[in-house]
């Protein structure tokens, strides 16, 4: 008797239930993306037929002060972020990694800004940072301190909104460390304070390199992150004074959806793709090499 | 022959009946068809007054169904150009006067020539308002009907001026009694050094410097090379604002009031006296204390100015030129653009365009402040200029971009971040790269 074996699925049932992230994919990802790619090899205001410029686009931003101020501006908003986000997530991290009664409360207090929309953040900061009639402006003058126009000096407009983004996105990589710490097998740290390391000895040589991994991870996703940036720029400084707070990701949008210079717009979202795509690259390199798990 | 005559002639009545039978019915299908109109505007705050507009539309047109889609203005023009980009633009919608060139010149507005040259429209709307529209979009056809009109107004506190024991603006103010009255309303009233109430308030937004270069009959655009070439009287007119912050000491530099919204510093009584679009009657209205006195006045003319040109321009409605429904889409323009409403349907501030309107006592009957709402009468007639370009939101700095472009130079220089000098030479190179790309 020929035996009927109950088959649920055959050789491309895998596909079926890949079709749903694979359209995603395509059309929110890869497909704008190759697009954006096209265009940015054209002149296109949205209407018509997009005009093949060859490099056109790509030359003009080289040739243009506006657009090296802008990556300048980038890298430093960058910078200040990544390194901001990282010290002050681990900070963090390190003070609400204790068992004791409320410490829920006090991860969700310090959490909230990463949920909190950025334009209210911004509008928020503002008011805070206002010159002379704001909280901190009030705070210092009543110590005799005039306070500095922390978003109408040049000098000082990037590092303020970059500190703001910090404050807001900290909650985030503190949770992404406190879940490291809560991977880190205790007996090690426990051998470590039988051999007399004390509290400062036990963090920077036992804790903080078995956090390899998760370091390299918060790394890679706050690089990708501080790239993210438009929100509070556009509600904090649309891009000003004089150019200092204007990125790379303001730039496109301002480009592609205030001036509708669909191609420009798409050549300096190439060129932010190609940085993105080099850090990344970088990332693995480095967590292949060096970032990988101590026990 | 006869009988072929007769045949012929039952046979053409026959055809007469059955074609006047079928004429009939298809106007009465016509008239049952069931039409939805696509109504887009910027202004959400409108939102009730439109509602209302299109109730009273569909109460007397009940054939017609409007659908009105509002955003505010950041939304509202990249959606609006996608939407063109795809042929299917909403049957009637907003279009200002800065996009109105390169909207015609990209073929996206429908060509009204045929109903403005054959109804009443030129007798019932304001001529400059219609010329002024079709100068903008080239000079040859109509492709907008304007519903408003926009000026620009120096707004001054009354209760700030009589406790200064200073009169109140009038036509002949020139420049120096401008500067008299800011110095005078500057005033550091705790004594702790720091100033407490201004004279005036500016920074680089387009309603409060191209005013003054207008009332000095300077100009920042030359229209023969369409590039950034101010002449002299505009440059007094730049220079006699920067120095009221650098010099006279009679108005904050922009960073200093970074902490407000800047409609809401003359408001909010930090600044005596502010120039802004008339639309901020609105603004003062709903946003200062009700105990506040206040009023507008003329931008004082400048020592060069020979007319004074006034900074004015108009709000239109256009249409799709790929619309079904032009006839009833136009019908439905008219109705919004005047026709069919009243002076409780327009935003505080702005001038209708339709003469029954404005020249109707309900526009000076308000029992709000302020009490010179016949000085917007009388600037609609009055000669005006504007500085729309292509490419005008990119070098102006405007919206999304108001941080950058001259508003952001202008800026600069008021927060000493630069020279009067260098400021002149950055202004001309940057916006030349965008004029240039617009104009070959």
């Amino acid at each position: 008797m020929k035996e009927h074996r109950l088959r649920w699925h055959g050789k491309y049932t895998p596909w079926l239930f890949l079709i749903p992230t694979i359209v995603g994919l395509l059309v929110f990802k890869l497909i704008p993306i190759f697009t954006a790619f096209y265009l940015s090899f054209t002149r296109w205001n949205l209407i018509g037929t997009p005009e093949f410029v060859g490099l056109g686009n790509f030359k003009e931003a080289l040739h243009s002060t506006h657009f090296m101020q802008t990556i300048y501006n980038t890298f430093g908003f960058s910078i200040l972020y990544i390194i901001g986000s990282m010290v002050v997530g681990l900070f963090l991290a390190v003070l609400i990694n204790k068992k004791m009664k409320g410490i829920s409360f006090f991860r969700a207090l310090i959490y909230l800004p990463v949920v909190t929309s950025s334009v209210a953040v911004g509008i928020v900061w503002n008011w805070i940072l206002g010159p002379n009639v704001g909280l901190i402006a009030k705070l210092l003058l009543s110590i005799g301190i005039n306070a500095p126009y922390w978003l109408g000096d040049t000098s000082l407009a990037l590092k303020t909104v970059a500190s703001v983004q910090v404050w807001k996105m900290s909650g985030y990589y503190m949770v992404l460390f406190l879940a490291g710490f809560q991977a880190i097998d205790y007996q090690v740290i426990e051998a470590s304070v039988v051999d007399g390391a004390n509290s400062f000895q036990r963090f920077f040589k036992v804790t903080f390199p078995m956090l390899g991994p998760t370091t390299f991870f918060v790394l890679s996703v706050s690089i990708i992150d501080s790239f993210k940036n438009f929100e509070l720029i556009y509600a904090m400084t649309k891009g000003g004074p004089q150019n200092s707070t204007n990125t790379l990701v303001y730039d496109v949008y301002l480009n592609g959806f205030q001036f509708f210079r669909i191609g420009y717009a798409s050549s300096l979202s190439m060129v932010l793709l190609l940085f993105v795509g080099i850090f990344t690259a970088i990332n693995f390199y480095i967590k292949k090499k060096w970032a990988q798990p101590l026990y | 022959m006869k009988k072929i005559l007769i045949s012929f002639l039952i046979a053409t009545l026959s055809l007469t009946a059955i074609f006047a039978s079928g004429i009939k019915e298809t106007t009465e299908i016509k008239q049952d068809e069931q039409i939805t109109l696509e109504w887009w505007s910027w202004s959400p705050e409108m939102k009730e007054k439109n509602q209302k507009i299109i109730n009273k539309y569909e109460s007397e047109h009940p054939n017609i169904i409007i659908e009105n889609t509002m955003m505010s203005a950041s939304e509202y023009w990249p959606k609006l150009k996608i939407r063109a980009s795809q042929g299917n633009l909403p049957d009637v919608f907003g279009m200002s006067s800065s996009a109105l060139e390169e909207w015609v010149e990209d073929g996206l507005l429908g060509n009204l020539d045929e109903y403005i040259n054959n109804d009443k429209t030129k007798q019932e709307i304001y001529t400059n308002l219609l010329d002024s529209t079709k100068a903008l979009a080239g000079g040859n056809h109509y492709y907008a009907l304007p519903f408003a009109l926009v000026t620009t107004n120096l707004y001054y506190n009354k209760d700030m001026f009589d406790l200064a024991g200073l009169s109140y603006p009038t036509d002949n103010w020139t420049w120096d009694d401008f500067k008299d009255a800011a110095k005078a309303l500057t005033l550091d009233k705790d004594g702790d050094g720091a100033i407490d109430q201004w004279g005036f308030w500016f920074y680089g937004r387009y309603t409060q410097i191209e005013s003054w270069v207008y009332a000095n009959d300077g100009y920042l655009i030359n229209r023969d090379t369409m590039r950034y070439e101010p002449n002299d009287n505009a440059l007094d007119a730049l220079k006699m604002l920067t120095d009221l912050v650098l010099v006279d000491k009679v108005a904050p530099p922009q960073k200093d009031m970074a902490a407000f919204r800047q409609r809401d510093i003359f408001a909010h009584e930090i600044a005596a006296m502010s120039v802004e679009g008339s639309w901020n009657i609105d603004n003062n209205r709903n946003h200062s204390d009700k105990s506040m006195r206040w009023g507008i006045a003329k931008i004082p003319l400048g020592p060069s100015a020979k007319v004074g040109y006034i900074y004015g321009w108009s709000d239109s409605y256009s249409m799709s030129p790929n619309t079904e429904y032009s006839q009833e889409a136009w019908d439905f323009m008219k109705y919004i653009a005047g026709e069919g409403i009243g002076m409780d349907m327009y935003m505080a501030g702005k001038i209708p365009s339709f003469k029954a309107i404005t020249e109707s006592e309900a526009f000076d009957a308000s029992a709000q402040q302020p009490d010179e709402m016949y000085i917007l009468k009388e600037q609609a007639a009055g000669a005006m200029l504007t500085s729309y370009t292509k490419g005008w939101s990119e070098w102006r700095g405007y919206g999304a971009a108001e941080a950058l472009g001259l508003n952001g130079i202008i800026d600069g220089i008021v927060n000493g971040e630069m020279t009067f000098d260098e400021a002149m030479i950055e202004a001309s190179k940057d916006i030349n790269s965008v004029l240039k790309r617009y104009y070959r």
